[in-house]
This record gives C-alpha cells, structure tokens and sequence, in this order.
C-alpha cells in the first residue's frame, strides 16, 4: 500500500540541513549511530552478541549514480515500529523536538535516516527483528514524501537491518569509496565492533581495535609513541607528551596531548570528543578547567549529556565533577614530573608557564612543588625563584611596567635585584610565597624607596653641591618636583627621576585634561583632587657623574636653572614619561637657551656654556 | 633593557594586550603603550593605543583610567575631526559616563552636563534615545532620585532600539536589576530565566546575572538552583576585579546560607580589590557585604578568624589571626565613610537605606549548605 507523509518532508529535510547538520557528510554519521543504537538494542537482549557493520559501495555498470548498502546485525525493526518512526517524523518538524527525539532509539532511528534525503531522493530500508514473527518488512521512502511499507520478497536470514541509498546527481561527491572510508573513520573510529567497507571488489575493516588509549602495549614506550602517533593523526600536530585522563563521573576516558608551542593567553583548546564512541564534537570547549589550556584532547564520555547542536556537553553538575577529574589528571601529571623529573617540567615551563602559573595559583601542593621551577624578569636578567632566593634571600619585586623601568636603570648596577612582576599572576605568585614557606621575604617595591639606597655625600661634598641643590629646588618647585644629590652607580647616569606608583597616572590624568575639552577636563579636576599620590616625585642628581660635578661648579645662576631644567625633562624622557605642555615649554626654551650661551660664548672667546 | 624601535615597543605591547585576558595587566601594558606614543609624539598611535585602553579599563576593573583615556581621546578628536576614527568612540562613551557616578568625587552638575553631551552626541550621530534613557534611569536610580528613575524607566523600555543601544543580553540583563530594586523577586528571576538558560549572552552577562539573581531566589526559596549560581557565577568572575561587586553579592549569598567559611575565602581572596578600586560603588557593594559575613562570625560566638589578608589592608597581621568585632567594625566603618559620601553628593539617602537593608539581612539567613566535591 502506497501511504503518504502527513507532514512537508522538504522542511524537515530543510530544517536538517541547514540547522542541525553541518555538512551533508553526516548522513554517514546518522547511520552509523543508527546501527550502533541497534547493535547496543540487540546486546541487552543477548548478551555476548559482538555485532558488525558493513558498508558496500555498488558501482552501476552503466555509469549511472551508485549505490550504497549499509547493513548492521542489530536488533531490526518490526513492522509496528517502522510506522512508528514515521510518526515520530511527523512531529519533528521543531528543532528542539528533534533534539529531544534524539534521546530515545527509534526517534533517532528516524531522524537519523532522513538526513539521508540530504544526498538521496529514495531510500530501501530492509529490517527483520530479534522480536516477533521474524517477518522480514521493507519501506521505500521518497523525498516527494510518498512511501510503501511491504512484507520484503527477499527476507533477511537473520535479524538486523539493511538500508540502500541511490545516490543523488549532485551529491555523487558522497558516494566514492574514498570518502565513504573517510566519513565512516571519522565518526565511527572508535566504535568498539568491526566496520568493513567492501568496494571494487576488495573488503577491508577500516576502524581499528577500538580507541588506542584501550588498547594493551608491549612497554611504555611503545604506548607513548603509538599515542603520539594517533595525536599526529588527529590533530596534524607533533606534540611533546601524552597524559592519560579519566574520571568516573560523566564515565569519561581519553588522552590529552601536550602542545608544543605557546597557546595564545586566553585561548581555549578545541577538543575532540567522542559520545558513547561515536564522534560528538572535534571543537568542543567546555571540558577542562580554565588553566588547562595546554593541552589538546580526545575523550570519549558515555555519560555526559550533548547539547541540542551536537557540538558540546550541556553544562550540568556532571560536567563539573568530570572537568574537575580530569584536571586532576593534568595536576597529578604536573606534580609527577616536577618530582621525577625536573628538567622535563621546566621545558613545559618555558611553553606552558602561564597554565603552570594559574594552576599554582590557586594549588598550594601544587604551588610548593613548582614555584622554585618558574622564572621570572629581574632587574639582573630571567632567573629561576629558586635561583633568586638562594643569591638574594628577600624578593623584591615591583608591579608595574612603569616602576620596573625605573628601577631597571640603576638597581643591577647598585647589586639590587629587582623582580618585574608586572606580567599576569606574577605579582599574586609572589605574594603568595610567605603564606605557602613560612620563612619566605617578600616585599613590593617601589621605584620611590630606590634613593635611600643611595650613597650619602660626605661633610665637603655636600658644601660643594648646596647651592646647585637650592638652585635646582627653586627651577623644579612650578614642576612639584623634589630635589636630592647623592652617589650612585652607573656613573654615566647624570639623574634618576622616581615617583611613587600611582604618580604615572597621575601624569596621564593631567595631560589628559590639558588635551580634553571643558567638560571632561572638569571631570579630571575632580578626580585628580581624589585620587591618592599627593606624595611628589624626587630627582635625584648623581655626584659620581661628571657632567652633575661640573655644573656644581658652575657661577652663572641663569645657566645652572637651565641645565637642570634640562636635565629634568631628560630624565623625563629616559624613563618614558610623555611631557606635559609645561615641560614641553622648557625643552623649547632650554635649547634655545643653551644654543643661544653657547653662540654668546663664541663671541666672547669660549667662555660657559654646558659640554 | 635595549634600546629597540619604539614603534616595535608599542607593536609589541600592542600584541601582548590583545593576547591577554582583562585584567590589571592588560590596563598596563596599553599605558605603557600610550606613554611611549606619547613621549615620542605620535598622535595616531597614541588615539589606537587608547581607544584600547578604554576597553580594557572598562572591562578590567578600572573604570577611573577608562576615564582618563577617553578624556584624551574625545578632546583629540574634537581638535582634529578629520583625522580620528571616532565612530567607535561614540559607542564607548556610553561605558565611561555609565560610571561617572561610582565616583563620589565627580559633582551633580559634572554627571548631568555628562548625560546631557552624550544626549547631544548621539543625536548628531542619528541615533535614537534608548541607551541614553537607560543611562538616565540608572543614574538616577543610583543616586536615589526616585520619581525621576521611574519616569526614565518607563521611556527607556518603551523606545526602539537603534545602531548605539547595548546588546540584548545586557539590556535584558539591566532589566532585571529594576525588579529587584522593587522587591520583584519573582519577576527577576521570570526575566533573567532567557540568560540563566543560555539563550542570551555576551561578554559580561551571564557573569553579572549569576550574581544579581542570588538574592531574588533565595527569597524565593529557590536554593538548589541559586546554589547552582553561586557555582557556575562565581568562577566567571573571580579572576577580574571589574567584577568586585559581583563578588560580594556572592559573598553576601554565602553568608545568608551559612556558607560562613566559603564566604571567608572569598573574602580574603578579593579584599585587596576593595582596598584601591576606583569605583567606590562597587567598593561599597563589597564591604557591606563583607560586614555582613563578619557580623554573622561575631553571631555565631566567633572571636577571632584566621585570614591571609593583603599587606595593602590598614589592620594587617603578619600572623593572620584577626578579631572578628574589630573587623567587622572596620568594614562597616568603611560601608558608612562611602555612604557618607555618595548620599552628601547625591543629596539622598538611598545609601543611607543600602545600609539598612544589609542591617536588616539577619532575617533572612536560610541555612543550605553548599558542598560540591570540587575534585
């Protein structure tokens, strides 16, 4: 009897293609889940059934479009049940409502053959079931919507199901033995029974014995290289290690893959990800902890819930406690090599330090066991904390690239080792060594507190520089900037210009309000007057430097205020700080000046002016 | 440190920054930026460099240096029309004015002249009124001016939205904010349901819901799944102080359901936030939390606790043994000074009444313990 759908299958069809599949390839996908939900049907009922899928390619001797025969050893379909999909059909026509159908085996079943209609305009659907009569039944669907359901004049000889496609003109592309064996690996590589492809007259398994994290090896080794091997395949990446994961919660298995360049700080790693052995997701996301993004991974989860697009897991308790399992994995890995072998960790270090340091973070045992390893920008070069506390006891560090520079200049040339830990987590790793080592010193630094460690002058000297002193503190008071003379190292470095570290924006908020227009310079105004930093910024000139000694000899007062005006929008400019309009003003007016001496001294025989 | 090519400096700082995720990182890396833009007087790179910077102070948790960054930006480009691409500009006033008022320093007259440029902006650049409506509405509702907030409010749903207006998940999301205000549980969680079930989203919502929606639910006795928002909430925005306030309502939840000692860690943990935040709103929403997590420990005849509190903290313990009272009476303190300050600006007492309410939170502590197995 010939029957017709109730519904308009060009929309379902429609709605398949273009909402819920992402490309027409799945249909090999939807039949593979289809003869896995049949197989795993049958196994409930008789145990020890191991179950096969065989795909045959049948070429037309005409040239015409082939055909593909996709036949599974399941539990088949009685006739009851085949009009029972078709009424599922019927009610799929919402997007939400084929992702619900999808939970139970003969909604997917149906949804699943439709998305045949993807690369086919007629389907044979050959079933016998383990129940009932043993009966064998066919259906002949068209994509007009027209469809028969028959007792088969070529019954099965045992129970499962056979399903042939005609390919479509324009969608033979999906039909070639080359990429029906590379669809059918793709989604189905895992599958844990045997899929055989026959086409041309040759027959060959093309999935192997299961995942390869399952598989028994001779010696670790062999297990390492033949994982890393797999991870080359999946990911076309050389990676440098692989971890084994597990968790009990979601009944989650796999292996992560070590990358080994550097990710991008906020990246986060796609995953390939297998549900119940059939490929889910090669991007989902949501797997791992935040830190982790260090690692690639392929897992398969047999309890974890998809979401209704297929591409990841729905967030729910169970993908908590799984992602938090499976961090442990990467944890216990971390912790085994810092023990075992520390030269290892270090090289992951020098990739992957920003996982290491986020891990560290918020891990105490974790934290004690790496944070030696870590290295860190010093005013003395990269070292190692633990480098750094067997030489100079008291880490000091400052947090701020502003400070840093400062500090940079100068300390390594007074013996002071400075950590820059400006960059992300380091300053809360610091901070947290006291609280994890007991014994640790740690103290925040700051660019303004560098001066006291300065050289005094002696009784003579600082006769000799009082007046440049009083000089200098006359020129720079419009400037609200302090004054000090001491000794310091290298010699070469006439001044130091130090500020407490709110000073910096401090600056930026005035120039801001100098370039603003009215309204927001009021704005400024007002926050300036509440923002903290009423501390002023300090010069300090350098007795050791010979250009500093010279001028403290120098008689003419005019020619003294603007060498130190000079010197101070110099110092200004070495440390990168932007002038305002002011300082800007004095660099004018200070080279004219200094031009203007020195042309004077030209007529008048070489007398002044500043070398 | 080698002398390289600035611009390769700027280039190089420029890469890192957009590599990194929001944070006070960032935010230093772009100033650093500016300043050698600026030092070496490159107007065009110094406007790119900003422009980023007000992101990533908006986003970061620096509102005051978001501030500063579009101050400079808007005069440069109001000198030199032509030469800026200020399109982006416009959009980005709308984040520096929302925060005007979370500075208690910045005057009545500075906020409305601010609200009134943006209204004139927008409307040169064609748009319509709705984001401006939405900002007047929250200003108002902010500073305790009630009638003026419901008369914003009720415009604000109704006009169209336009090219400038936010995205739906966060006007969705400021929605929600009006009905708890009112004592709307019900209706808050109802409007919140689309981003709690993932339908919409953004940058910063579900962050900021997980953490509003606390309290509504718990009034309505909805534990398991405010539990769950506290869960899935507060990993969202414990690694960005933009998110401070966020932070203590979910410090304020903990201390409601007795979750006394999670609610510490929290504490200890965002402290140093609080302690130098430029924006004292958020300041304020922290510490009366915080103070109502204290005066639950004072309850429960706690006499001292063990923290690791920043150096930064005023009463700082190198042993890390700390009274309860006299925390407690810092933190209050604290409350009130900001109180203070905004109700004398605003001329209202709705901070005054903020206060009360945490005051009046002890009646609806609702024991449920939150134990998940975290590994």
């Amino acid at each position: 009897v010939d029957h017709r759908f109730q519904i308009n299958l060009r929309g379902v069809i429609d709605l398949l293609s273009h909402h819920l599949y992402s490309s027409p390839g799945v249909y090999v996908r939807e039949l593979l889940q289809n003869a896995t939900d049949a197989i795993r049907a049958r196994q409930l009922l008789e145990p020890g059934h191991q179950g096969s899928v065989k795909v045959e390619l049948i070429e037309k001797q005409d040239g015409g479009p082939p055909t593909l025969l996709f036949s599974d050893d399941g539990v088949g379909l009685t006739e009851e049940e085949l009009h029972r999909f078709l009424a599922t059909i019927g009610e799929s026509s919402k997007r939400e409502v084929l992702a619900e159908r999808r939970n139970d085996f003969i909604g997917q079943f149906g949804i699943g053959l439709l998305s045949c209609f993807m690369v086919c305009d007629e389907l044979l659907v050959v079933t016998r079931s383990v129940k009932g009569d043993g009966r064998t039944v066919e259906w002949r669907g068209r994509q007009d919507g027209t469809y028969s359901v028959r007792a088969s004049e070529h019954p099965l000889e045992r129970p499962g199901t056979q399903v042939f496609l005609v390919a479509r003109q324009d969608a033979a592309e999906f039909f070639t033995a080359e990429r029906v064996r590379q669809l059918a690996r793709h989604y189905g590589g895992l599958l844990p029974f045997p899929i055989h492809l026959t086409a041309g007259g040759r027959t060959e398994r093309i999935n192997a014995e299961g995942a390869p994290w399952r598989r028994k090896y001779e010696s670790a080794s062999e297990r390492r290289r033949a994982l890393l091997d797999y991870g080359r395949e999946v990911f076309g990446t050389d990676f440098i290690d692989s971890i084994p994961l597990k968790s009990s919660a979601g009944d989650v298995e796999g292996v992560a893959f070590v990358l080994p360049f550097s990710p991008h700080y906020n990246a986060k790693q796609k995953h390939r990800v297998y549900l119940k052995n059939m490929l889910l997701s090669e991007s989902a996301e949501n797997l791992l902890p935040d830190w982790a993004f260090f690692v690639k991974c392929v897992v398969n989860a047999n309890e974890l819930r998809p979401t209704a697009s297929r591409e990841s897991f729905y967030e729910n308790e169970t993908l908590a406690k799984a992602r938090a399992s499976l961090g442990q994995g990467l944890r216990r890995y971390l912790m085994d090599l810092a023990r075992e072998d520390p030269r290892a960790l270090q090289r992951l270090i020098s990739l992957h330090g920003l996982s290491v340091k986020a891990l560290a973070l918020d891990d105490d045992d974790f934290y004690r066991l790496v944070i030696g390893w870590l290295s860190f920008e010093t005013t003395m070069g990269m070292m190692t904390l633990a480098d750094y506390r067997r030489t100079h006891g008291t880490v000091r560090y400052v947090s701020t690239l502003d400070d840093f520079r400062q500090v940079a200049r100068v300390a390594a040339a007074q013996g002071l080792c400075v950590v820059n830990a400006a960059y992300t987590y380091d300053t809360d790793l610091l901070e947290k060594l006291p609280r994890v080592f007991a014994d640790a010193q740690v103290e925040p630094f700051s660019a303004s507190e560098l001066p006291q460690s300065f050289e005094e002058l002696n009784l003579d000297e600082r006769e000799v520089v009082f007046r440049l002193l009083k000089v200098a503190e006359a020129a720079l008071e419009p400037l609200r900037c302090d004054v000090t003379v001491k000794k310091f190292r290298p010699k070469e470095v006439p001044t130091l210009y130090s500020s407490p570290p709110e000073g910096a924006f401090r600056r930026d908020a005035e120039r801001a309000r100098e370039d603003s227009d009215e309204l927001y310079a009021s704005v400024l105004d007002s926050v300036l007057a509440a923002a903290p930093g009423s501390d002023r910024p300090l010069l300090t000139f350098n007795y050791q430097n010979p250009v500093v000694k010279k001028l403290a000899a120098v008689a003419d007062r005019e020619l003294m205020k603007l060498s130190v005006e000079m010197l101070y929008v110099q110092a200004l400019l070495l440390g990168h700080r932007p002038l305002n309009a002011q300082e800007m003003k004095l660099l004018n007016q200070g080279l004219l000046g200094l031009i203007a001496g020195r042309l004077e001294g030209e007529d008048t025989g070489g007398q002044g002016g500043v070398h | 440190l080698t002398a390289q090519d600035w611009r390769e400096q700027v280039k190089e700082l420029m890469s890192r920054a957009s590599r990194m995720k929001e944070g006070e990182a960032k935010v230093m890396a772009l100033e650093e930026a500016a300043r050698l833009a600026d030092t070496h007087g490159d107007l065009d790179v110094a406007f790119e460099v900003r422009d980023a910077l007000i992101d990533a102070g908006t986003f970061g948790g620096f509102p005051d240096k978001a501030l500063v960054a579009f101050a400079w930006c808007r005069g440069q480009a109001k000198k030199n029309p032509d030469r800026f691409d200020s399109s982006m500009l416009l959009w980005k006033q709308k984040w520096v004015v929302a925060r005007l008022d979370d500075f208690p320093h910045v005057t009545l007259k500075q906020i409305r002249e601010a609200l009134d440029d943006l209204e004139q902006t927008y409307a040169k650049a064609d748009a319509g009124k709705r984001s401006v409506l939405k900002l007047r509405y929250q200003t108002a509702r902010d500073m305790g001016a009630q009638a003026e907030a419901e008369q914003y409010w009720a415009q604000w749903v109704e006009a169209p939205r336009d090219h400038l207006t936010d995205c739906r998940a966060c006007d969705q999301d400021d929605e929600i904010d009006y009905f708890i205000e009112r004592g709307e549980h019900a209706r808050a969680v109802e409007k919140a349901r689309p981003i709690l079930d993932g339908r919409l989203r953004c940058a910063e919502i579900p962050h900021l819901t997980y953490g509003s929606v606390l309290y509504p639910l718990l009034k309505l006795e909805q534990l398991e799944e405010a539990r769950n928002c506290h869960l899935h909430g507060y990993p969202m925005v414990a690694r960005n102080r933009d998110f401070l306030a966020t932070v203590g309502e979910h410090i304020e939840f903990l201390a409601l359901t007795d979750n006394l000692a999670r609610g510490l860690t929290l504490f200890e943990k965002h402290l140093g936030w609080a302690l130098n935040h430029a924006s004292y709103r958020d300041r304020f929403t922290f510490h009366a939390a915080a103070s109502l997590l204290l005066s639950r420990l004072v309850a429960e005849g706690r006499e001292t606790v063990s923290l690791r509190l920043p150096k930064a903290f005023p009463l700082h313990q190198r042993q890390g043994t700390y009274e309860t009272q006299v925390l407690h009476g810092w933190l209050e303190g604290q409350a009130k000074e900001i109180a203070g300050r905004f109700d004398a600006r605003n001329g209202t007492d709705r901070f005054q009444k903020l206060l009360q309410r945490t005051h009046g939170l002890v009646n609806d502590v609702r024991p449920f313990p939150i134990d998940v197995e975290e590994r």
